[in-house]
């Protein structure tokens, strides 16, 4: 890790202060920060810690009956929040799998959304890849069991890590970004940069902005979430699929879906096409499972992840019915 | 506790400094930081805070770590993680470094009633928080029940990732004092035991906590 | 004068009376007669309380006064010669007080990324890493290969222009050593039975009832130690060097210094007081060891030089891969006609990928024939490592006895009693293991269960080998206070020697374990055994006892005019010595300790050769392991495991469970999770670290129950042997058979990712539609 200075903010403004450094970077948990750091991918001349500001760090009910939560907040506060376990339980479900118990009490939810992809290539100091500027994807033709099986047809074929972000997505969260004193809000849809867009970027944070909040509407009537991570082993592991998915449930009849898969594309990537299939429909296995099909329709696999097309259609369809309550291995 | 009698005996924490901001902690209601300490303790680093926060510069700082409830006086660069410090700085080697990168839980501590990697954690960030090591689990030359139980049902072998291991069962059945089998594996999850002693640090764990 | 005594050896409770010779001066060999108050229980690890406090000093935490930290400088290309180094930056940066190459002239020739080009010692890690960024080095890249297949053709860049002679460890098999061909990257093949031609092979299997033949691909695994490889050096005087290792061999690494340094034995100390895994991957003392030395004596400081965990991965030893076509038969009633093997596999730069080991050695069979070959690639060289070639093997083998047990529509239990009738051991196990199991319950069709999770139990045999070594020399001494203290030179891998050199001192003196005393891992004390082979326990118990037995009978002979009587009328049990005819005629060991002459007394055991050798001259092991197949994920989850393992008399149960819970864990995370992942086009390693290179955690952790058979053999004053490595050799295999019995598809690739078994199944499923 390179030498750097380090603020530690009391409170929002102060975060802002010390921002005004150019090379300077947002630590909160900093799990993602200094794995980059120690392995020399960043070397910033700042680092602004948030994890001192108070006011950053809470889970309140809003006003007009939406949740929100300081962008400070760790995993496992919200892994083991009541309010977020009863009203968004594919948030619960996302926060508990993440990484291990230890990660998780210092990992921030803000933090989480940021981080960096998990590709190995970008990951190690020993290539210089098209997202750290290079003019190479080492993983399109190289080792790429675990790489994106949708939105991989720019060059670079990254899958999108967060955990809460595809939970988040499903539940129509916004994002509060704040800039010294200007304020807006923003769908976390519109929050993610596409390779095609900026190769360098995940989302589209300007240097000193910094997210404040997460607001999560209110649960509309019959909604419920569900959240699963595939793992290949049980003790902390990378998904090779993960899904969220929410449902306005009449009955067992769908009225209004919303699927969001991670580890399948460069951002967190809802499936209207899937939604579709469920929309107006009782929930049952075969509809989900025509759910899965047609969110896989698109799937353009590497070499190397074919597989990875038929773990997200178990993943989805069973996740569509456990969100709707269905017993997916029902015979 | 016994660890309020060290701090007071061992400190050069002057007043203003609550104790309670290192006896109570961080309840599991409030999720505010310990303010109280934390801020009192960086007003005393060497760079003038402004009421918004402090600067550090890049180079050796003054910190004043609570460590197994005894205060130590270190200077270190802004860089330097909670791992190097307690290894490197104070001698205590008990916590292992295995990965560097949080992916083994060897270097795992207790902060203020939480298991944290201290390899990802800047020590910086451990001013006024309440670290607990493997050190300080024995108290006047006994180990502590927990302990006993690794040793008496074999829940290691190397030994290496124990003391790690060993933290993240404290914090288990300091939270939760009768933990089933699953709570169990969930709690040392994160860690890496390359002997594979798993099961026998679940029956260590199980066994303590009847 | 040698004696004769009457033992009582044999399976289990199954014995039968065997004479053996013995020297006079040694201990009555403890046999199935003898029920013992320690040994063969549940000893908690002597060691436990410095582990769970922190206080053990492993060599990583080993800290002088003004010791200067080193780092490595490692090529980044698989392929290259390295012309001009240039250290004029680095050399001044603060905190550097030396740099030194690897070679002293250049070029360098780099057969692999990782391999070390040069060290910096700086006064922080700190500084030594900041200083290598400063270093330039000029190389000239060269074609590589990564991919064995590739590496096999004819037009594939060569690795080595040079022949390249084998180098072995004590972790490799003795005797395995292959006087082969070389050509091109291709290195063998080795055949066995020697002279042997395929056609004899060939002949038998066309004639053969029934006959499977397969092609099984392994993986590359990392030891992945959590303590890293490494070393502390200090030159204590301008010819005396001190040393703190993190190595299975305190004496090889002593030898190795004392060599590159042209020093006497008697200047160079080696100290290994904790040591945290080996597994096969630190015997010598490495490049680093000497560079660490070099180092400390150009920069006149100690210094620390400890991989890290990147570096692990990459340069200090790997399971090699193989791919190995076997064909096996069988006649009409289930007996093996032949077994015949083609393999080859890659140790990157090193050799050693052989495999045949479980196909020559568990069964019974007419004709055998086998070919191994080693391919040179652009990687980290291999090591010896927990079995070297068996869990590989045995995943070939095991499948394949399998398939042809179905095939025959014999069960597969059944089968592998057909084809080992004369191995009584592995008849009990099996019967044990079955019983355990409840395998009659077993549903004998594969892939019967509905619904996409399938649950299956599956069976592999294991097999490894008795070596013990020679001469190693432990000491007891006896002070007049009582105090016992039994020193000899090994290191404690964490397999728990150090405990059972307790626990067979009090066994002997008739002392508690508390008693007891030891200091071990120094190469100033006695000799000791390298951990290799699982030899430490089979190797030094012996010695223990035979030195315990020293101590007892000085003390008998103190004792006796005390009590009026001779010392051969005494016994020693509780704290006292007394008269075995008379009991209540005592002294307390203490009261015997007082008359010690001057202060203590310090008698030594020394390993010799075996009394005899053992009838069946293999270790054993049978595992049945549950899975449950996520068939639309490929997801594959081991459940529970029963196994059943021999090691002769064990020594302490406790620690010996451990290693076979460690064994059938490490033996899961092969079979499921690891692999060591070179990017086909740099050659680089992707996943050199814990996260991505996936190591078996506690939620992937079954339930195990394990079986201890007693064998007594009578061999040795103890009748121990290691189980170290047995216990690793079935676990891949019994889960491939597993997943099959699950599904009724074999996978035959490891690791047994979801990947491998979803094409697996897909590939069924194409075939039957
Ligand atoms: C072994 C291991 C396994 C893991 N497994 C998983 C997993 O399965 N799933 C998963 O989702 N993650 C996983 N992770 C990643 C981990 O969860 C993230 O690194 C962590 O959540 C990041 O949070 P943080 O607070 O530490 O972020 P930091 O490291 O502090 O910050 C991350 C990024 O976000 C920026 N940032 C932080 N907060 C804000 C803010 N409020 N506003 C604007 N920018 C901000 C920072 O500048 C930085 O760029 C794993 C990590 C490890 C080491």
């Amino acid at each position: 890790m390179n030498k750097f200075e380090y603020g530690i903010a009391k409170n929002i403004e102060g975060a802002f202060d010390f921002l005004k450094e150019p090379d300077s970077k947002i630590k909160a948990g900093g799990i993602d920060v200094l794995d980059l750091m120690k392995e020399g991918l960043e070397a910033p001349k700042r680092l602004v810690n948030i994890r001192s500001v108070p006011d950053l760090r809470f889970i309140n009910k809003g006003e007009n009956g939406e949740l929100r939560i300081g962008a400070t907040t760790t995993l496992a506060e919200i892994e083991s929040s009541k309010t977020i376990k009863a009203a968004y339980p594919a948030l619960a479900q996302a926060a508990a799998t993440i990484a291990t118990p230890q990660i998780r009490n210092v990992a921030t939810i803000g933090g989480n959304l940021c981080q960096r992809p998990r590709c190995w290539y970008f990951r190690s100091e020993d290539f210089h890849c098209l997202r750290n500027g290079g003019d190479t994807c080492f993983a399109e033709d190289g080792e790429n069991r675990f790489h994106a099986i949708l939105g991989n047809e720019d060059d670079c074929v990254v899958v999108h890590p967060s955990g809460t972000a595809v939970a988040l997505m499903a539940l129509g969260a916004r994002l509060v970004i704040a800039k010294n004193k200007e304020k807006r809000e923003l769908a976390l849809a519109d929050f993610w940069v596409t390779p095609e867009d900026d190769v360098t970027k995940e989302n589209i944070l300007q240097h000193g902005e910094l997210i404040t909040e997460i607001i999560l509407p209110k649960p509309r009537q019959n909604e419920s979430s569900f959240y699963f991570k595939q793992q290949e082993k049980q003790s902390f592991d990378w998904p090779i699929a993960d899904v969220a998915v929410s449902l306005k449930l009449k009955g067992k009849q769908c009225e209004d879906a919303r699927i969001v898969l991670g580890s399948a594309a460069p951002i967190p990537w809802r499936v209207k096409a899937a939604e579709q299939v469920l929309q107006g429909k009782p929930i049952s296995i075969k509809l989900a499972k025509q759910a899965a099909d047609a969110a896989m329709k698109d799937a353009k696999p590497l070499s190397e992840n074919a597989y990875k097309v038929a773990v997200f259609k178990a993943v989805i369809y069973r996740t569509i019915c456990w969100a709707a309550g269905v017993d997916p291995f029902a015979t | 506790m016994a660890h309020s009698k060290d701090v007071k005996k061992n400190g050069p924490i002057s007043k203003g400094v609550s104790r309670r901001g290192f006896l109570k902690g961080l309840g599991a209601t409030s999720l505010g930081v310990a303010a109280a300490s934390k801020s009192e303790l960086l007003a005393k680093l060497e760079h003038a805070p402004s009421p918004n926060g402090t600067l550090l510069g890049k180079n050796a700082v003054a910190l004043t770590l609570n460590i197994n409830g005894k205060i130590h006086q270190v200077k270190v660069e802004p860089r330097i993680t909670l791992a190097e410090v307690l290894r490197d700085n104070l001698g205590l080697t008990g916590t292992k470094t295995g990965c560097e990168r949080g992916a083994c839980g060897a270097c795992t501590v207790i902060m203020e009633g939480a298991t944290i990697n201290a390899c990802m954690t800047l020590a910086v960030d451990a001013i006024g928080q309440k670290i607990e090591t493997i050190e300080g689990l024995e108290s006047d030359g006994k180990l502590s029940k927990l302990q006993e139980s690794f040793i008496e049902n074999d829940g290691l072998q190397c030994g290496f990732c124990t003391p790690g291991i060993i933290m993240s069962s404290k914090n288990l059945l300091d939270t939760n004092p009768k933990p089933q089998l699953e709570e169990v594996k969930k709690a040392v999850s994160g860690h890496i035991c390359r002997c594979g002693t798993y099961p026998k640090v679940f029956e260590s764990i199980l066994a303590a906590g009847k | 004068m040698p004696r004769e005594v009457t033992l009582k050896v044999g399976v289990g409770k199954n014995l039968k009376e065997r004479i053996v010779e013995i020297p006079d001066n040694a201990p009555r060999p403890w046999d199935g007669s003898d029920d013992l108050k320690y040994v063969g229980k549940r000893v908690p690890r002597v060691d436990g309380r410095d582990k769970t406090s922190g206080r053990a000093k492993f060599t990583f935490d080993i800290q002088l006064p003004g010791m200067l930290h080193a780092k490595f400088l490692r090529s980044k290309y698989p392929a290259a010669v390295i012309r001009k180094i240039d250290t004029s930056k680095a050399i001044k940066y603060p905190g550097v007080k030396a740099i030194l190459s690897v070679q002293d002239k250049l070029p360098l020739i780099v057969r692999f990324a990782g391999q070390e080009i040069l060290a910096v010692a700086a006064e922080t890690a700190h500084q030594a890493a900041e200083a290598l960024k400063l270093i330039e080095v000029t190389y000239d890249v060269r074609k590589f290969v990564v991919d064995k297949d590739l590496a096999k053709e004819k037009n594939a860049p060569t690795v080595f222009n040079t022949q390249v002679e084998e180098k072995l460890t004590e972790g490799d098999l003795p005797g395995e050593h292959s006087e082969v061909t070389q050509k091109g990257n291709v290195r063998g093949p080795n055949i066995s039975p020697k002279d042997a031609t395929p056609e004899k092979i060939d002949a038998a299997l066309a004639s053969s009832f029934a006959v499977v033949e397969a092609t099984y691909r392994t993986q590359v695994q990392t030891h992945s130690a959590m303590e890293t490889h490494g070393v502390v050096v200090d030159w204590t005087a301008e010819d005396k060097l001190k040393c703190w290792a993190s190595t299975q061999a305190v004496f090889a690494v002593r030898d190795e210094l004392a060599g590159s340094f042209k020093l006497p034995k008697s200047n160079v100390r080696i100290i290994t007081k904790h040591m945290g895994g080996g597994f096969g991957a630190k015997f010598g003392v490495g490049i680093y060891g000497v560079m660490a030395a070099k180092l400390a004596r150009e920069a006149k400081a100690p210094v620390r030089l400890m991989l890290d965990r990147k570096e692990e991965h990459l340069c200090v030893g790997n399971r090699p891969d193989s791919v190995q076509s076997l064909k096996i038969g069988a006649d009409n009633d289930g007996k093996l006609t032949g077994i015949k093997l083609i393999s080859y596999g890659t140790a990157g730069t090193g050799t050693g990928a052989g495999t045949s080991g479980p196909a020559k050695n568990i069964y019974e069979y007419d004709h055998f024939y086998s070919e191994e070959s080693d391919v040179f690639t652009n990687a980290g060289p291999g090591a010896a490592f927990r079995a070297p070639g068996h869990p590989q093997g045995a995943f070939a083998l095991e499948q394949a006895i399998d398939e042809l047990a179905y095939k025959l529509k014999i069960d597969p239990l059944e089968f592998r009693k057909i084809n080992t009738p004369n191995n009584e051991i592995r008849q009990a196990q099996l019967k044990i293991a079955a019983e355990k199991s409840g395998w009659a319950r077993r549903n004998p069709n594969p892939g019967a269960d509905k619904g996409p999770i399938k649950r299956g139990i599956g069976i592999a045999n294991s097999v490894w080998y008795y070596f013990y070594g020679r001469n190693f020399q432990v000491s007891t001494q006896v002070n007049n206070d009582g105090t016992v203290k039994v020193t000899n030179g090994v290191q404690d891998l964490g397999t728990g020697i150090t405990t059972v050199i307790v626990t067979i001192a009090a066994e002997e003196l008739g002392l508690k374990p508390s008693d007891i005393q030891v200091s071990i891992g120094d190469s100033e004390y006695g000799y000791g055994p390298a951990s290799g082979g699982s030899v430490t326990t089979g190797g030094l118990s012996p010695a223990v006892r035979d030195s315990a037995y020293a101590a007892k009978m000085k003390m008998f002979e103190i004792a006796a005019p005390m009590l009026e009587t001779t010392a051969d009328k005494l016994a020693a049990a509780d704290g006292k010595i007394f008269i075995k005819e008379n009991p209540d005629k005592s002294l307390s060991w203490k009261q015997v300790a007082k008359k010690i002459p001057g202060d203590n007394f310090i008698a030594i055991g020394e390993r010799k050769e075996d009394y005899h050798k053992l009838d069946i001259g293999t270790i054993h092991g049978v595992q049945i392991i549950e899975v449950a197949v996520d068939t639309e994920t490929g997801v594959v989850k081991a459940e529970r495991v029963y196994a059943v393992h021999d090691c002769g008399r064990p020594m302490d149960l406790l620690t010996t469970e451990s290693q076979i819970n460690g064994g059938i864990i490490q033996g899961i995370s092969y079979a499921l999770f690891e692999d060591r992942i070179l990017d086909r086009n740099t050659g680089i390693m992707v996943n050199s670290n814990m996260e991505q290179y996936k190591i078996a955690g506690a939620l992937d952790t079954p339930e195990i129950e394990s079986v201890v058979l007693n064998v007594h053999y009578g061999q040795s004053s103890t009748g121990a042997i290691g189980i170290g490595e047995p216990a690793t050799v079935a676990t891949a295999g019994a889960v491939g058979n597993a997943i099959f019995h699950a599904t009724g598809v074999r996978v035959r690739e490891l690791p047994m990712t979801p990947d491998k078994v979803l094409i697996a199944l897909e590939a069924m499923k194409g075939a039957s539609s």
